[in-house]
Formats: structure tokens, C-alpha cells, sequence
């Protein structure tokens, strides 16, 4: 029998029997959405997450004190003086707190954050508009301040804020720049470090952010930091720690890896359940077709006329179908993205992995009881009803 | 005008040939047999009805000839070629090649049209579609169902599948046509149209093997073999 006759055949076989081909489909169709659809949700978060952790600013190293006994905090001379450890490129120390933000009758309970000019290396964090802090305005305490978008929207709406005044625990400042959009700094006003140590009334510096010329540096900053500290606390080592990105982003990676396997678990239970859903209407159609194949044997098809023929069809079959679960899982992606604020991020090989999985069962379990069927002989396969 | 006949006869070759033919089925542990070293030879062209009571072994016997089944022991040559001892494969090719069935129960593909029904051994036989087509209508005409065969099965009456079986059958041209009480599913009108088809087709030189149990369908043979529990009882000449 030529190969294109074969088509023809099970091309017919499977048009004219819709209701079990559709089940067949449904079956792979699930399968493919569900696990396309999952992981996509779970790598979007992931790549949310990660995005997010290096938006922080790159190559970042962060000290923060808790302090202990008479030492509960650094001075900005000896947190600047962390610029001399080999392999920094930059530091920000930093002063916070929590300030009433007041302009006209808008009132606004929001964290203020001190900071010098290499904060916007440092943290990777710059203004839109107007200009970030100098090292003039920290020189000479200048009341001025960068605001976070959201902040901005409290207090002046939709007007442009900066060059604006507002009033911060009482102190007048002038904004001179409105931040990035930035989920970490939307909700944030930030001024000179020495401003911020006379408003929050702390002259104390708790956190440091650091930056490494390179990304291989930061352990062996890290570790150098270590020691400078231990000297200024005197092996109270639990006075302070230091942690990197890399060791963030670690932590990061292996709670989204725990969602993305918590995921795909699921989603591989369903494309099973698909699986076992396609066997059985394999093993039933197989069981119904008996008689065909009986026939189709009588008048001399052989034994591998019979299994071309099915393989074909569960191929075909399984072949539209996983393709249709793809598009079903990509759509129901962009679905949850518009209706959700999750990021949904599909990658090729969940959809290769996934489509070649299921046209793997619907073929195996389309030829495995074909196979048995297509042993029998003639007169067995004709008896069968 | 015998001795005509008798040269006719001695003319034909054998053309299939049991020798002590066993048949057992295992049912439930206990061993069956349903043939009992059946030996018998017909002859190319010939027209030879099986028939005996039902149980007796007929269609066992059918479905041996047929190469539908094989035997337990004993030995069967189509041709010269020794049947007993093919592979598979080969046994689907003589079915293809030589053989044309008719069963009681017409065993027509139901998604299929007529016409398809019928061009289904050309098909395993690897033949154009084109070339497969002419010849399917070729035989739908014979068999007089050429306006009907778009239709499904199941949009014909009894008589006209079994036409559709017919044709099937003869398709391909096979030197040998084998029916299993082609009639017993149908009414007397039917059945007799049945039968003049299977005339036609022994005059037109085919060999016809006829399992029945009607003895007025039987005499219509040259030949009848009884059968009964398994085993050959004796055989008549009919006198044409
Ligand atoms: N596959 C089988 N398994 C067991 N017994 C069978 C099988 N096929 C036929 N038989 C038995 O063989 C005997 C002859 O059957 P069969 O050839 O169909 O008779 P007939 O066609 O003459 O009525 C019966 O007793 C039947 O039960
Ligand atoms: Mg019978």
C-alpha cells in the first residue's frame, strides 16, 4: 500500500468517526494548554522576581547594622571610608524613616531615605525629570528632595511637582527631581543624607549600600567588609551583616524554582491525565475497530498495512491537537497577563517539551493496541463483535 | 456431447488441495476439533458446494481455503504453492491475489461508501487511484449497483450489500471466489439474484467454493461435498 493512500485512509477514518476523535483531542489539548499555560506563569514570576532583585542596582552589596551594646551604628565618615577597600567602586550610606509629607491640605505619611550623589549608581536609581542629589547638596545640608511617582500623585496630582515645595515634618523642601517608576522607590521622597540626619533626627548610619567594580568581586568585597566592620565593632559580629546580590538573588531563585516545579507538577498530572484519558479511547476505539481490521485483513491488507494505518491517524490526531494546545496555552497566557497582574513568559521548550510529550502517548497508545489487534488472525479479528 | 464434458474435465488442473486437514480450538482447557482430516481437491473452474448440518465444520473449512486461518496439521497447496507453510505476509497476499469472500453477514466497512468498499483489495494491492477506481465501478456495473455507489451501507438493502460484497469479491479478479452461506441472510427473491450472480461468475471461469445448508442451493454445484462432524461423509456429481 503507497504511503499517500495511507493518509487518504486514515484521514477518512478519522473524519468519520468525530465523536472519539474529539475526545482524543481533548485529552492532548488539555495536556498541552495546562502545561504550557503553568510554567509560563511560573517562569513569568521568576523572570518578574529576578528583574526586580537587579533592578536593585547591579553588582550590589548591602551592610546593615543592628547594632549591639554602646555601637549601634556607623558615622557617615566611617561608612564613606568603605570606598577604600579594594574592589568598590562606589558606596551610599543611608539614613531612614518615616516623615508626614504635607503640601497645601495633602497629607501623606511617607519613608524618606537620605542619600548621597553615588546612590544613583549604586542602586541604579535616577530621575525622570529635574536632577538628582549633588554632592553639594549633602555638603551643605540643602533642603531639597527627589520624589517617588506615587508620592508625587498624593500630594500634587497630576501638576508637575518638581520645582515645587512641600513640607516635610514642618522643614520646607524644594523637589528638584521625580524618580524613576520603580516599585521599590515609588512610595519614597529622598533627600541629602546630612538634611535626613537633621529631620529624622539621627545622626547614626544603619544601612550601606556598596557597590563592586565587577561582579566576580563582590565575595571578596564582601569578605573585606566583613573584617573592616569587625574591626569597628570589635568581633561583635552579630552587630552586622552583609549580604550580596548574588546571595539574594540565590534566595530568590530558589523560591521560584520551588513555584515553577509546584507548577509544572500540576500541569504534568494534567497532561498524564490526558494521557490515560487518550489510552482509553485508544483501547476502546482499537477493541471496535476489530472487525475492521478483520475485514480489511480478509482482503489482504498485511500486518504492516494496518499499523501504518493507525499510526497515522494517532499521529495526525495527536499533531492538531497539540498544536491547537499551544495556541490554546499561549492565548489563555495573554489572557491571564491582561485579566491578572502576573507576568506570563512562554518558553519554546515547554511548548516543544509539551507538544512532543503528548504526541508521544496519543502515537504510543494509538499503535500499542493496534498492534495487538493487527496480531490476530483473519478469522478472530472477523468473530469479533 | 459427454464426452466433450469429460475432456473438459480432464483438462482442468487441480487448483486447491487439502490433505488429512486437522482443526482444534482450545476451549476452556478441553481440546475441540472441528476438522477431522478433511482431504479434498477442486479443480480450476469448478463449482463445488460444501454443505452439512450446522456445527459440522463448513465455515471452519471455508476459512482454511479462504487462508483466513490455518491448520493445525495436515497440509493445503493453492497453485502448487504450499499454503501450510506461508508467513503471514504471504497469506495476505494470496487473499489478495486469488481470493474473493462472500460471507453470510456481507462484513462491508460502514464509513466507507460502496465504491471505496469495493476498491479496498486494489488498494492493499498498491494500485493507482485512478486505475483502482475504473476497475471498482467496473465491478459495481457487473453486479448492476454502478448508480448506487456513493451510497453508505448502511443506505442499502440487504441484497444490494451483499452486491457490494460481490463485487468486492471480484474486483480484483480473483481465480477463486469463496461464499459462506452468501444467501442466508437474505430472502428467497434476493437470494436467487444472489445466485445468478454466482452462475455469471463460474461461467465467466471463476472457481467457486459455496458453503450451504440448503440442498436446492447446493445441487446447483458440479460438485457437493458433506460434511458432517468434521469430517468428509461422502461426495456427489451432479449432472449438469
Ligand atoms: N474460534 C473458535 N473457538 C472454539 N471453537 C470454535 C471456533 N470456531 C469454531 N468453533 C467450533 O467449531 C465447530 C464448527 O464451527 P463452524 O465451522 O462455524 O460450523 P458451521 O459453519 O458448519 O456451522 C463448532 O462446534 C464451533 O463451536
Ligand atoms: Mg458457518
Amino acid at each position: 500500500m503507497k504511503l499517500s493512500q495511507a493518509f487518504k485512509m486514515a484521514w477518512k477514518s478519522i473524519l468519520s468517526n468525530k465523536t472519539r476523535t474529539l475526545l482524543t483531542m481533548l485529552g492532548i489539548i488539555i495536556g498541552v494548554s495546562c502545561v504550557i499555560l503553568l510554567v509560563s506563569v511560573g517562569q513569568g514570576a521568576t523572570s518578574a522576581v529576578t528583574a526586580q532583585v537587579q533592578g536593585l542596582g547591579s553588582n550590589l552589596l548591602s551592610v546593615s547594622i543592628s547594632g549591639r551594646g554602646v555601637q549601634t551604628s556607623v558615622s557617615f565618615e566611617q561608612a564613606q571610608s568603605f570606598q577604600d577597600i579594594e574592589g568598590v567602586n562606589a558606596v551610599a550610606p543611608t539614613v531612614s524613616g518615616n516623615v508626614q509629607a504635607k503640601n497645601g491640605n495633602k497629607n501623606v505619611n511617607v519613608s524618606v531615605e537620605g542619600i548621597t550623589a553615588d546612590y544613583e549608581e549604586v542602586r541604579s536609581t535616577k530621575v525622570q525629570s529635574g536632577r538628582f542629589i549633588l554632592p553639594i547638596d549633602v555638603d551643605y545640608s540643602q533642603k531639597v528632595a527627589l520624589i517617588g511617582t506615587e508620592t508625587a500623585t498624593d500630594l500634587f496630582g497630576t501638576s508637575n511637582p518638581v520645582g515645587a515645595y512641600m513640607m516635610l515634618n514642618g522643614m520646607r523642601f524644594k523637589i528638584v527631581g521625580l524618580l524613576e517608576e520603580k516599585s521599590t522607590s515609588n512610595n519614597t521622597i529622598k533627600i541629602p543624607l546630612t538634611s535626613a540626619q537633621r529631620l529624622l533626627r539621627s545622626k547614626g548610619i544603619r544601612t550601606i549600600y556598596m557597590q563592586a567594580q565587577t561582579g566576580d568581586l563582590t565575595s571578596i568585597v564582601k569578605a573585606r567588609t566583613e573584617q573592616k566592620l569587625s574591626q569597628i565593632f570589635r568581633s561583635t559580629d552579630d552587630s552586622y551583616t552583609v549580604t550580596d546580590q548574588k546571595e539574594m538573588l540565590k534566595t530568590v531563585s530558589s523560591i521560584t524554582d520551588t513555584l515553577s516545579i509546584a507548577l509544572g507538577g500540576i500541569a504534568g498530572i494534567s497532561l498524564i491525565v490526558g494521557g490515560i484519558g487518550i489510552m482509553n479511547i485508544m483501547l476502546v476505539s482499537v477493541t471496535e475497530r476489530t472487525r475492521e481490521i478483520g475485514i480489511r485483513k480478509s482482503v489482504g491488507a498485511k500486518k504492516r498495512d494496518i499499523l501504518l494505518q493507525f499510526l497515522i491517524e494517532s499521529i495526525v490526531i495527536s499533531g492538531i491537537s497539540g498544536m491547537i494546545g499551544i495556541l490554546v496555552g499561549l492565548g489563555g497566557g495573554v489572557l491571564v497577563s491582561q485579566i491578572t497582574s502576573l507576568t506570563v513568559q512562554a518558553s519554546l521548550n515547554i511548548i516543544l517539551i509539551s507538544f512532543g510529550f503528548s504526541v508521544f502517548i496519543g502515537v504510543f497508545f494509538g499503535i500499542f493496541p493496534a498492534n495487538k489487534a493487527a496480531n490476530l488472525k483473519p478469522v478472530d479479528a472477523l468473530r469479533y463483535d | 456431447m459427454s464426452s466433450t464434458a469429460i475432456t473438459l474435465v480432464t483438462q482442468r488442473k487441480p487448483l486447491l488441495k487439502l490433505e488429512d486437514v486437522f482443526k482444534c480450538y482450545a476451549m476452556g482447557g478441553e481440546e475441540v476439533t472441528t476438522l477431522q482430516g478433511v482431504s479434498l481437491q477442486i479443480l480450476q473452474g469448478e463449482f463445488v458446494a460444501i454443505v452439512g448440518p450446522s456445527g459440522s465444520g463448513k465455515s471452519t473449512l471455508m476459512n482454511m481455503i479462504g487462508c483466513l486461518d490455518v491448520p493445525t496439521s495436515g497440509s493445503y497447496w493453492i497453485d502448487g504453492q504450499e499454503v501450510s507453510r506461508m508467513k503471514d505476509s504471504q497469506l495476505a497476499e494470496i487473499r489478495n491475489q486469488k481470493i474473493g469472500f462472500i460471507f453470510q453477514s456481507f462484513h462491508l466497512l460502514s464509513a466507507l461508501s460502496a465504491l471505496e468498499n469495493v476498491e479496498l483489495p486494489l488498494v492493499y494491492r498498491g494500485m493507482s487511484a485512478k486505475a483502482r477506481k475504473e476497475q471498482a465501478q467496473h465491478a459495481l456495473r457487473e453486479v448492476g449497483l454502478e448508480e448506487r455507489m456513493h451510497h453508505r451501507p448502511s443506505q442499502l438493502s440487504g441484497g444490494q450489500q451483499q452486491r457490494v460484497a460481490i463485487a468486492r469479491a471480484l474486483a480484483g479478479q480473483p481465480p477463486i471466489l469463496l461464499a459462506d452461506e452468501p444467501t442466508g441472510a437474505l430472502d428467497t427473491k434476493t437470494g436467487l439474484e444472489v445466485m445468478q450472480m454466482i452462475h455469471t461468475l463460474h461461467r465467466k471461469g471463476h472457481t467457486i467454493v459455496l458453503i450451504t445448508h440448503d440442498p436446492q442451493i447446493a445441487a446447483q454445484a458440479e460438485r457437493v461435498i458433506h460434511i458432517v462432524d468434521g469430517q468428509i461423509s461422502h461426495t456427489e456429481v451432479m449432472q449438469a
